[in-house]
């Protein structure tokens, strides 16, 4: 299974995909294909913390994994989510900007984490229904512009009030964070970088 | 002012100097906002984005009432893939289209019905700043060879009608009457262009920029792929893009020539704003691969013409400051988002002008207090042997408090003096 890891590692696309489909069609059982799938994102995952990886770097390794589970995904009968944690996610509201929040998720998922994506322009209403709804362990909001850290603050008054803040971590992203914008918005924890994010939620709740 | 054209001199000097990494008068403080000027004065961001009257207020009230060595208060740049694909046509009109949007506002926005932008008092409430986002990428992975080939042909008949919705079938009426239209606006320009350089220069204001030489990566990007998908491009196509970005580097850096001409004709500003985007996400290898030798290239081209290429690295550039070092010495101003500037000073300070030192999100959640505290330190760093210009996050203090910036100008004008 090494030269499967080795290969998501280096991002080898065409490398992962063919050794995915010789493994299937050799009969290897899918959950370990997934698991070497995981290791390897989890080695771009240091790669990047190291510096050697860039986001550029981690959208191709992201794009890969998707790949390399959409082959896989037929052959996983088990049932989906193994408990590992479940992760509301979404974009401030009056912020449309996706990548920072779609490239977070795609490492939330390689970690095995369950994560509900609300997508962009979130209001503080919806994050308070999706923790309601899903009962997830952390909530990750992402803005990609000054703009959006009043939006932010607002959520996270709006979940306090909601009598919710302590059941829930909640971690902000995006270029414009940083420790006095965690402070001001009452966040746990702020990163620029989506892969650092998915290090401090292992951190929180396994 | 009465004084205004002897201060706009002084103010040329002062940044000019500073630009050659060499002592002024005083530390320069120049900063590129579209939205804070708004607040300041009270007007709502739709009106200063959509009005060219309210723009011409609130930007003779912000220079004469903080005086800023530069000021740029850009608006959009929804038009510029037209110019661009008229570039072969010809040039004039070209940069007329282009910059009918980046210094005339909303209205190409409005008539052109663009992909790119939510704008305040359209997509966006009122006072929400401009956001740029492509849902769908206007060019399409296999057309990077349609794009090197024939680059004016392939933007006309694939891009414009993709980019623009109004231009979608360029034989209906709509798309003639929006290209008419854009036609008037276009005719408009000069006579806007002087009456706000005319009112804006009585209040002694010079530019930070007024000319603009993108480079073909982040263009590329910004305007036909989409960030994810030239991401992808970079490990499936390289050769392509690398090829494409070859093609538009002497188009661009005309961009950058013709602009900066009209920048120091009526201005009197010689810096031509070079943004750079992809940097903060590129590993070194793939910087030095894709980006900088464009980059570069314009840089050169910019310098020999006689312009101080005004180098707007966005975002984070730390891994990437020994590759910066390779760019002409004293000729160019490294202007820094979030990157360390004691970092960048150590490695670069003593051959570059550096611009920062203020990050947005002091200006938005700090105090006065800690605003003066920290521009004090800042000018301890940075202040002695010159070559060094207070500025922010490019476009990043839209939200910033009235009294931190206050105090912001006040610390530089006070303790800036050499």
């Amino acid at each position: 299974m090494e030269d499967l890891t080795n290969a998501v590692a280096n991002i080898e696309e065409e490398t992962v995909l063919n050794l995915v489909k010789q493994k299937l069609d050799a009969n290897v059982d899918p959950y370990e294909i997934l698991e070497a799938l995981r290791k390897g994102m989890a080695e771009v995952g240091n790669q990047s913390g190291e510096g050697n990886y860039f986001l550029t770097d981690l959208i191709m390794a992201g794009e890969i994994f998707s790949e390399a589970m959409e082959i896989l995904m037929p052959k996983l009968t088990k049932p989906g989510g193994e408990g590992k944690g479940k992760i509301v996610i979404g974009t401030v509201k009056g912020d449309i900007h996706n990548i920072g929040k779609d490239i977070a998720i795609t490492f939330m998922k390689a970690e095995g984490y369950d994560v509900v994506d609300l997508g962009v322009d979130v209001p503080a209403q919806k994050f308070i229904d999706a923790i309601n709804e899903n009962n997830p362990q952390v909530v990750g909001m992402s803005g990609l512009l000054t703009l959006s850290i009043e939006p932010m603050k607002e959520a996270i008054d709006a979940i306090k009030s909601a009598n919710l803040r302590d059941k829930v971590k909640v971690i902000i992203g995006g270029e414009r964070t940083d420790q006095s914008v965690c402070e001001h918005v009452g966040a746990d924890a702020w990163v620029n970088d989506a892969v650092e994010g998915v290090k401090i939620i292992k951190g929180w709740i396994g | 002012m009465d004084n205004s054209e002897e201060l706009i001199k002084a103010k040329i000097e002062r940044l000019d100097t500073a630009a050659a990494g060499k002592q002024p008068d005083r530390v320069p403080i120049a900063i590129a906002t579209t939205f804070f000027p708004a607040k300041y004065a009270g007007v709502s961001y739709s009106d200063v984005w959509n009005d060219n009257n309210k723009y011409i207020e609130v930007g003779t009230k912000f220079a004469r009432d903080f005086n800023w060595d530069g000021l740029s208060l850009h608006r959009s740049f929804e038009s510029v893939p037209l110019g661009l694909a008229l570039a072969g046509y010809d040039a004039d009109l070209a940069i007329g289209v282009a910059v009918s949007s980046v210094l005339g506002g909303g209205a190409s926005h409005d008539i052109l019905a663009d992909v790119y932008s939510s704008n305040p008092g359209r997509e966006l409430g009122d006072n929400v700043e401009s956001q740029w986002v492509i849902d769908t990428p206007v060019m399409n992975a296999d057309e990077y060879e349609d794009l090197i080939a024939k680059p004016f042909d392939f933007l006309m008949s694939k891009v414009i009608p993709r980019a623009y919705k109004n231009l979608s079938d360029l034989n209906s009426p709509t798309a003639v009457g929006a290209l008419l239209k854009m036609g008037q606006e276009v005719a408009k320009f000069p006579a806007f262009l002087m009456d706000f350089v005319g009112k804006m220069k009585q209040e002694a204001w010079l530019p930070w920029y007024y000319a603009l030489a993108p480079n073909p990566l982040d263009f590329i990007g910004a305007f036909f792929r989409d960030f994810d998908t030239l991401s992808l491009d970079l490990y499936r196509k390289p050769e392509e893009v690398k090829k494409a970005c070859e093609t538009l580097a002497p188009v661009l850096a005309a961009v950058g020539k013709l602009t900066g001409t009209i920048s120091r004709d009526v201005t009197g500003s010689r810096r031509v704003f070079c943004p750079i985007w992809y940097n903060t996400y590129l590993s070194p290898d793939k910087f030095r691969e894709f980006h900088f030798p464009h980059i570069k290239f314009i840089v050169n081209e910019l310098i020999e013409a006689g312009f101080t290429p005004l180098m707007s690295l966005q975002g984070r550039s730390d891994h990437l400051l020994e590759i910066l070092g390779e760019l002409p010495e004293r000729k160019v101003i490294l202007w820094f988002d979030k990157t360390d500037l004691s970092k960048a000073q150590e490695v670069l300070g003593d051959k570059y002008c550096l611009a920062g030192g203020v990050p947005s999100s002091l200006l938005i959640q700090g105090t006065p207090d800690q605003v003066t505290r920290h521009m004090e330190d800042t000018l301890n760093k940075f202040k002695p042997g010159g070559g060094f210009i207070v500025s922010t996050e490019f476009n990043g203090m839209g939200d910033a408090k009235v009294e931190n910036v206050k105090a912001m100008t006040e610390t530089v004008m006070r303790l800036g003096q050499y």
